[in-house]
């Protein structure tokens, strides 16, 4: 038994963490030698007072709450797309604030670098090609880069209006950067929606914590928006959300997005565009849109340019944008920036355009058109982590080590078939992090994705989307993959100096938690 | 040679429909071979034309109709002087398209295309021809054009836009289009940069493309040809259809991997009826010193907004 739990006067969190073990891992609650991080003391110390029945209990209310909200997630691969909710682990994530000034000037510095590129690719000189950093046929060759875009400019240069890129740390508990996403990033509803469960599930746990708020989120997308604005709209333009409609795997986080924002939801049919100005349908008339978050892909945004089977974009809505009369956010053709093998570019991307070095580091990434990194990889297939480059979500991803020796033929076909279209990673060894399982806790992998907005300033919300790989020993945490989340608490700036050794020695004499009904 | 070229549409509806959104390619690029001279665009009913370039460098018109209509009227006309183009004195060896600086330079038009596609059919086709003709680049791609022309019959409406290339191939019809489509498809399987061009010919009829001798004034359709990249010396412009090279009789209206890069008009509309669409090109042979026929100078088309009547 570990000294620091053997030592834990409450014999609850004993329980709780009966057969606890860190298995090998970089745990983000305890340190190589079972001690708990001190960020953790207050939150361990709150538990103390829950049986694990308590838990299993809470756990249960947290689903009909999640259930009665509707925040639910479909799953594609399971046959038909399968509605069912995104699981929020009770226990939270917490990172300590000097930590988190850490994680927020690296992603402050990657997207700032990321908006210099797609900028420079669409409406710049292409500098950063004639400069030998980043190859032409790459950049030719990726599915994201829109032709359809080139010469579309868009107000400061805020491309990727909101990111989410994807952290996880390694063994050393290093902050790595696993994924950039810049096209349509989903969960930042689970972000608001899971800080409001905790803290009516577990209310005590926030008890002597300094945590910083996500709910303002609404209000800073919004902001973000009216700064994109064109220039002409005047000072209270226009903004929308526009949704694919209700089959949408993240239709629910669309209309919670335009009510946090109070904007109007809409659809490509309530759109219509004349004289190259975009007009929304009301009761009323038409009236003018000035900035449209779009939740649709690109793909299917305007069929007289892109697809023309599509019946969910607007037509002509990319000759309105390129006339200067709205703001498509985020901009058409980011994905070439979030193309993994790009990925593989950006430290260079952040030393060209920012002289700086970059402060989160890629994983190893291994580039397959290049022969003796296919070959090597090839040898080492068994061993590393095989992604396509254009797909999001973990779909496609093939784990060395997990799989089978036909899953790894297929795969080594594909590469030599395609290999542009695949890169290989170094396995990373990641994180830990508590989480409930049935009665009790069990380490279980975890990543990372901070939302950052571009509206000028770069923002980005203390928090973010802690996914868990809720399978034993699955590496995989997208919520496509059948995930689970959890809150994720940012301390303040000396939080941690609040948090004294009265949480440790807390004798759990206070009555045993709030009382649940009112959740009903 | 003085072009000037009329180049109309007209969609009529059974039933009434709206929002109509549409992109037009048909106004004449300039480049070391043409000079475009004036350029005017009207549609009936009338819009607003936004008008840009687009990453193929090709002038685009975007207008739509929003009210209900029964037809849509565009015309394009244009005023333009070709001029006569270099004569190719070059040979290069097939290994200098193996140069990684050329390869880089050209790499989106190496690469397979949804209408340039290309099989088995057609990579025996173009090895066959290599083995014929031995080690140079351009006596290969001339030999692309030639088999080109000899593989295909030129049928007007014997294939749609879309049809597969290996099918081209192995039915031995087709339009202008695919003429086009085969050759890149040729060229690219052997790594020679290929691309579609989508122009204007002045010929009384484009399945010969003879020279026009009875008169000034011709009817005829978009055309379409090919553009090789030779290896020290740029692109090598030829017209598999008629088997000729590219000349003065050609106008260009712009290039890319393919046909969908530089379709004349795509448009949308909202509406039950499918329409009638009659498409119609005129040109018109402006002898020296004649004063043009359409005189309207064209503004740089980037910044241009220009309202029409």
């Amino acid at each position: 038994m570990p000294p620091d739990r053997a030592s834990a006067t409450d014999a609850n969190r004993a329980s709780l963490f009966a057969d606890y073990d860190l298995g090998g891992f970089f745990d983000e609650v305890f340190d190589a030698d079972n001690h708990v991080r001190p960020h953790y003391a207050p939150l361990l110390a709150g538990l103390d007072r829950f049986t694990p029945e308590d838990l299993v209990r809470r756990a249960r209310i947290r689903d009909a709450a999640f259930r009665s909200q509707g925040i639910t997630f479909t799953v594609y691969d399971e046959g038909e797309g399968i509605e069912r909710t995104f699981p929020m682990d009770l226990l939270p994530r917490i990172v300590p604030a000097d930590e988190w000034q850490h994680i927020e000037d690296g992603l402050v510095q990657r997207v700032t670098a990321l908006n210099s590129f797609l900028d420079d690719l669409y409406v710049g000189e292409g500098a950063a090609i004639h400069d030998g950093i980043i190859p032409i046929w790459l950049v030719e060759t990726s599915d994201g880069f829109n032709r359809e875009a080139f010469g579309i400019p868009v107000p400061l240069g805020a491309r990727c209006l909101v990111a989410g890129v994807d952290l996880v740390r390694d063994g050393e508990g290093t902050y790595l950067v696993l994924e950039d996403n810049l096209r349509n990033p989903s969960g930042v509803s689970y972000v608001i929606e899971n800080r409001v469960a905790m803290t009516r599930v577990l209310p005590t746990v926030f008890a002597n914590q300094q945590i910083r708020s996500v709910d303002h989120y609404g209000r800073s997308l919004l902001n973000a928006l009216n700064r994109v604005a064109p220039p002409a709209s005047g000072d209270r333009p226009t903004v929308v959300v526009l949704t694919p409609g209700v089959f949408n795997s993240a239709y629910f986080e669309h209309v919670f997005l335009a009510s946090q924002m109070g904007v109007e939801l809409v659809e490509g049919r309530d759109l219509v565009v004349d004289d190259h100005v975009v007009s929304m349908r009301t009761t009323q008339g038409l009236q003018r849109v000035d900035v449209i978050y779009r939740r649709i892909d690109d793909a299917f945004l305007d069929p007289v340019v892109f697809r023309s089977d599509s019946t969910l974009g607007v037509p002509g809505l990319m000759a309105a944008a390129r006339a200067g009369n709205v703001t498509i956010a985020n901009a058409v053709g980011n994905g070439v920036a979030d193309d993994k093998a790009v990925y593989a570019y950006v430290p260079e991307l952040i030393r060209y355009y920012l002289g700086e070095e970059p402060i989160l580091p890629n994983v190893d990434t291994y580039l397959l058109w290049d022969e003796d990194q296919r070959s090597e990889v090839l040898d080492r297939l068994d061993e590393l982590v095989i992604k396509p480059v254009a797909e999001a979500g973990g779909y496609g991803i093939v784990i060395g080590p997990a799989a089978s020796d036909a899953e790894l033929e297929a795969c080594r076909v594909n590469i030599e078939a395609d290999p542009r279209n695949y890169i290989a990673q170094e396995v990373v060894s990641l994180s830990r992090h508590p989480s409930l399982v049935d009665d009790h806790l069990e380490g279980r992998h975890i990543d990372l994705r901070p939302f950052v907005l571009s509206g000028g300033d770069i923002e980005v919300i203390p928090g973010g989307l802690t996914r868990v790989a809720m399978q034993r020993g699955s590496l995989v945490v997208s919520s496509s993959q059948g995930g689970g989340s959890k809150d994720t608490w940012v301390l303040a700036k000396g939080a941690e100096l609040v948090v004294d050794s009265d949480a440790e020695t807390h004798d759990g004499t206070e009555p045993a938690a709030d009382d649940v009904e009112e959740l009903s | 040679m003085r072009l000037d070229i009329r180049y109309r549409t007209t969609f009529t509806y059974e039933n009434l429909v709206r929002e109509s959104q549409n992109e037009l390619r048909a106004c004449p690029r300039s480049d070391e071979n043409q000079g475009l001279i004036s350029y005017r665009l009207q549609t009936w009913p009338s819009s607003k034309v936004f008008a840009f370039t687009d990453y193929w460098g090709t002038r685009v018109d975007a207008f739509g109709i929003r009210l209900p209509h029964v037809s849509l009227e565009v015309v394009a006309e244009s005023s333009v002087e070709t001029f006569q183009r270099p004569l190719l004195t070059v040979a290069p060896h097939l290994e200098t398209l193996r140069d990684p600086a050329f390869i880089s330079a050209h790499h989106e038009y190496l690469q397979r295309s949804p209408h340039a596609d290309w099989g088995r059919g057609i990579e025996a086709e173009a090895r066959r021809q290599r083995e014929l003709v031995g080690d140079d680049v351009v006596s290969l791609v001339l030999a692309v054009h030639r088999v080109t022309g000899a593989r295909i019959t030129y049928a007007r409406g014997a294939t749609e836009v879309g049809i597969e290339v290996e099918e081209v191939l192995s039915q031995g019809k087709g339009v202008c289009q695919d003429f086009a489509h085969l050759a890149v498809a040729l060229c690219r399987s052997q790594g020679i940069p290929a691309r579609y061009v989508s122009g204007y010919l002045f010929t009384r009829d484009d399945s010969v493309g003879a020279d026009v001798t009875d008169g000034d004034v011709v009817e005829v359709q978009t055309h379409a040809w090919f553009e090789a990249a030779i290896p020290g010396f740029g692109w090598l412009a030829l017209d598999p259809t008629n088997q000729k090279e590219v000349g003065v009789r050609h106008v260009k209206i712009g290039h890319g991997r393919d046909y969908d890069d530089v379709q004349p008009l795509r448009g949308i509309f909202c509406g039950s009826s499918s329409p009638t669409v009659e498409p119609r090109v005129e040109i018109r042979r402006v002898r020296t010193n004649a004063s043009p026929v359409f005189d309207r100078h064209v503004r740089d088309p980037q910044m241009e907004h220009q309202q029409q009547q």
